[in-house]
């Protein structure tokens, strides 16, 4: 089994005043990786017509393109529609699932989605009092749940998880703790740990960290766009031969 | 004089909820008459529009603009875990 190039960003934001630019960075990223996740955040109001300049910038790559959605992709309530057009564009866009991609034989599963907010143990909302409350909590419960279910049938030599939100504190560093609650949760990296995988990606936290890793010991890696200040970071998964 | 700390906090949600810049990474400090703006946004025309909500937001006061324009690199460095 052959070791596996993994490219990923988060948060590239696009608009129509960034038409172009993001596609001329990553023309040739196929002699560089095997394929390119994208962790959310694709457009920054999350209108229809930004999603339209994100399937223009990801799509026709020689190499598959697998994405979520981000909160900004959220903003204009037409994340349905955003996901329709993109994967009319040939991109695999993952709502709390899973897909497997066979890459010269050898078998990639990526699970996941956009991921919510929540906070991290021993200093993390509870669902408790208001409604309001319970319902940001139990928001964050279900997506976990499915990603659970989604990686429990993942059948693959390697696993990923792809998310928005952070499933660690150790990636947020740099950012304002206070606002901790709204980057990420434990729940996600519980749902990781419970099941296994090997790699998770994720953005959504621009002044934070690139490195981080979970409390069961899985690699997480922040690849916001104003973290690794390049177009996209390759990760390199070994295979048996190394 | 409006207490600088509620100055602070409107401008952060202009810039969140305004349609022109919905930039959630800004860091706003106000000391005085003197608002700080900073953070990294990918293109000059964002960090102008920035500028400009946030004075209509704080009128008045003088904007320090201190974004920095992070020019995005083709690829970056590989990591083998
Ligand atoms: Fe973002
Ligand atoms: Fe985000």
């Amino acid at each position: 089994m052959r070791e596996l190039r993994i490219a990923a960003v988060a948060d590239i934001h696009l608009g129509e005043d960034l038409r172009g630019h993001y596609r001329k960075k990553i023309e040739g990223i196929e002699r560089r990786a095997d394929v390119l996740l994208v962790g959310g955040d694709l457009t920054r109001h999350g209108t229809i017509a930004e999603g339209r300049v994100v399937a223009e910038e990801l799509s026709g790559l020689p190499i598959p393109v697998v994405a979520v959605l981000g909160n900004h992709d959220y903003h204009s309530d037409c994340n349905q529609e955003i996901i329709a057009l993109l994967r009319d564009a040939g991109i695999v866009v993952l709502d709390d699932e899973s897909t497997v991609l066979s890459i010269d034989g050898v078998r990639l599963g990526v699970a996941g989605g956009k991921g919510f907010g929540g906070g991290f143990a021993g200093k993390c909302a509870s669902e408790f009092g208001e409604p309001e409350t319970k319902a940001f909590v139990r928001h964050t419960k279900e997506i976990a749940e499915r990603w659970r279910r989604a990686l429990k049938g993942l059948d693959a030599d390697h696993r990923i998880v792809l998310s928005h939100y952070s499933p660690v504190k150790d990636t947020l560093m740099g950012e304002p703790p206070e606002i901790y609650p709204f980057l990420g949760s434990y729940m996600l990296a519980e749902a990781a740990d419970a099941e296994g995988a090997d790699l998770i990606i994720h953005g959504h936290a621009h002044a934070g960290t690139e490195k981080g890793v979970t409390p069961g010991g899985i690699r997480v890696r922040n690849v916001a766009l104003p973290v690794i200040k390049h177009a996209y970071t390759v990760y390199c998964l070994e295979g048996d031969d190394c | 004089m409006e207490t600088p700390h509620y100055v602070a906090a409107r401008v952060q949600r202009a810039l969140a909820e305004d349609d022109r810049t919905a930039e959630l990474g800004i860091r706003v400090d106000v000391r005085g008459e003197e608002i700080y703006l900073r953070g990294q946004v990918s293109c000059d025309e964002r960090r102008r529009q920035i500028e400009n909500v946030a004075r209509e937001a704080a009128p008045g006061l003088r904007v320090h603009n201190e974004i920095t324009l992070v020019e995005v690199q083709e690829a970056g460095e590989e990591e083998h875990l």
